[in-house]
């Protein structure tokens, strides 16, 4: 179990197990060895099919199919536990997957709640806040399988704040958000960030998240 | 309203559920109630007495050898030292000895005018042996009446052998033990006529039996005062189906007869508790492989939602246990259900329980295995739950 933050997520030769090594002569990550410092923000621009969603899931801990190692603090995340990697996801890592993986029968707000009741994080009036300022205060009660993906997207990012964290993954975030949106979505995740003296990575082919990063890694 | 379980829920097919609750129900039903049954049926009588209906008896004697029918006298008999010998063995509770009359006895009926007479024996075994205890079991010399107990064999030949094809009358217990009998004794210079009365039937005793104290004081005054061994023996045994009997006898010449109808009761009744407790067992089995299969499906198919809960950081552990509380919910009102089943259906045969002279049993033996199996189909589920959430 990790009870200090973590500083550093660093990731040695690692290429996801379907790639030829040849498909990787030109990524900054794949097979090199990169190293994520915490409070600094990268963005991970890669065209369709690099890896992306992999890249992510793999530092998350929630796919092994590479090769090569990646280390949180100097440990190997393969070596976690199942109760550890269940902590790592409480306090450490926030997510916000690509496929969302939102809970179909549950409203909205349920959805984040099923999170927050894991972590105890912020009251339900907080959060019925935070779905006022990235606009969807009337969906809040709503089944998600009813809102439309943008809509989708913002439930799965207010979710993904709630918890601690020391890095934030966000895979692809606002690919069905309009600028307002990506704006106010982009303001919250850069202050709570902020507040959590956390990292930020963010993953993106096209529409980026209306959020300035140190650094830019071509995947 | 707890969202994990919101979640859950979902899939849960009932008719799965209640096909488990069903079988598991019937099958540990079956299980307890095979074992109150038992458990009623060896129980001890209420007071442990004269009537030793549990208890097994076994009656012995020497095979006559091929020849003894040229011989005179002496019949093949149990000396001191057999006697010792067998009481020496480990199946042995005790061992009482048949006592011969050493003298001549005829008996007489007058029946509408006609009178029957015989020759007829009579041997005696101590009052403890005995299943029954008719009235007036004992003998007064100042008031000399002879009671006799016959085996019920006896009147089941007549009854149903000699009466049926001779268009005689079949007769009751209660109609003989009316009709009075007039005992001719003779022996040693004396010859006396007491009355006597059937005073009972035995389906333990294979023999004609009277009491003890009559048999002492009519052999000092009628017989020849040699003491005489006895020729059969009664043994008190701990368990008649024990192989080390069988062999004991075999290989010294010893044949048994007269088996109590109690000791083929207990085997009976453990035939049947082995034959129920393994149908139950079966079934009990089959409702443990349909909630097996019944589990694996609800993961597999609630399987993107368990894997999305431990993506958000919830422990396998914590992802069952909803599960496990529905399967515990469930197991718990089956073992109370197949409880009640089992007590009322122990009240069915109860009746007959105490009739035949049985206290019955606690049902606590019963309920205690019903637990225990209880446990051990729900340890099976919780590990399969566990084993099945961890690989989602």
């Amino acid at each position: 179990m990790m009870d200090s933050r973590i500083t550093t997520i660093t990731l040695d030769r690692v290429i996801p197990a379907v790639f030829e090594t040849s498909e990787v002569a030109a990524s900054e990550v794949w097979l090199r060895h990169i190293k994520l410092c915490r409070p600094e923000s990268y963005l991970v621009e890669a065209a369709s099919g690099m890896g992306k969603s992999s890249l992510c899931s793999f530092i998350y801990g929630a796919r092994n199919d590479y090769h090569g190692t990646i280390r949180l603090d100097g440990r190997d995340i393969r070596s976690f536990t199942p109760g550890e990697l269940a902590a790592l996801r409480r306090s450490h890592l926030a997510i916000v997957p690509q496929e969302l993986r939102l809970f179909g029968s549950l409203t909205a707000i349920e959805n984040v709640m099923v999170k927050n009741r894991l972590t105890d994080r912020y009251d339900e009036t907080t959060i019925r806040r935070m779905f006022d300022r990235l606009g969807i205060a009337s969906r809040t009660d709503s089944p998600v399988s009813r809102m439309s993906l943008g809509q989708q997207q913002r439930v799965a990012v207010i979710r993904a704040l709630c918890q601690p964290f020391d890095f934030i993954l966000l895979d692809e975030p606002v690919s069905h958000l309009d600028a307002d949106s990506n704006a106010a979505v982009a303001a919250l995740i850069g202050e709570t960030a902020h507040a959590n003296d956390a990292s930020v990575v963010i993953t993106s082919i096209g529409n980026r998240l209306a959020l300035d990063t140190d650094k830019t890694i071509r995947l | 309203m707890n969202l994990v379980a919101k979640i859950l829920r979902q899939n849960i097919s009932i008719a799965q559920f209640a096909a488990y609750t069903l079988a598991s129900l019937v099958g540990l039903a079956i299980i307890m109630t095979a074992v109150k049954f038992y458990c009623d049926l060896t129980s001890q009588p209420p007071a442990a007495g004269d009537k030793m209906i549990g208890a097994d008896y076994i009656v012995i004697s020497r095979r006559v050898p091929l020849l003894a029918a040229f011989r005179q006298g002496d019949a093949p008999a149990f000396s001191r030292d057999d006697i010792a010998d067998i009481e020496a063995r480990p199946w042995v509770r005790s061992v009482g000895a048949f006592t011969n009359a050493d003298f001549d006895i005829y008996a007489s009926v007058s029946l509408g005018g006609r009178g029957l007479s015989t020759a007829l024996f009579f041997e005696s075994i101590p009052d403890r042996y005995i299943d029954i205890t008719p009235e007036g079991w004992d003998f007064d010399p100042a008031n000399p009446s002879v009671p006799v107990i016959i085996s019920k064999d006896y009147l089941t030949l007549y009854n149903f052998g000699f009466a049926a094809s001779r268009g005689l009358p079949q007769l009751s217990e209660e109609m003989i033990s009316q009709i009075p009998i007039t005992l001719t004794l003779r022996g040693n210079g004396h010859t006396d006529t007491i009355a006597g009365r059937i005073a009972g039937f035995s389906s333990r005793l294979n023999t004609i039996a009277v009491p003890e104290a009559f048999m002492t004081a009519a052999n000092k005054r009628y017989g020849s005062g040699r003491p005489a061994d006895p020729s059969r023996l009664i043994v008190e045994v701990t368990d008649p189906a024990d192989p080390a009997i069988r062999h004991y006898l075999d290989s010294h010449d010893i044949e048994a007869a007269g088996d109590s109808g109690s000791g083929r009761t207990g085997r009976i009744a453990s035939a049947i508790t082995t034959v129920a407790s393994a149908v139950g067992a079966v079934i009990a089995c089959l409702a443990l492989i349909i909630v097996s299969l019944s589990i694996f499906l609800l993961v597999r198919k609630n399987r993107q939602a368990i894997g999305d809960l431990i993506f958000l950081g919830y422990t396998a552990s914590a992802v069952s246990t909803y599960y496990k509380h529905l399967i515990i919910t469930i197991n718990i009102c089956v073992f109370a259900s197949a409880t009640a089943i089992m007590l009322v259906a122990s009240q069915l045969w109860h009746d007959t329980i105490t009739a035949i002279g049985l206290a019955g049993a606690s049902p606590l033996s019963a309920i205690a295995v019903g637990a225990a199996v209880t446990a051990i189909i729900t340890v099976v589920n919780t590990i399969t739950l566990s084993h099945l959430t961890a690989k989602s």
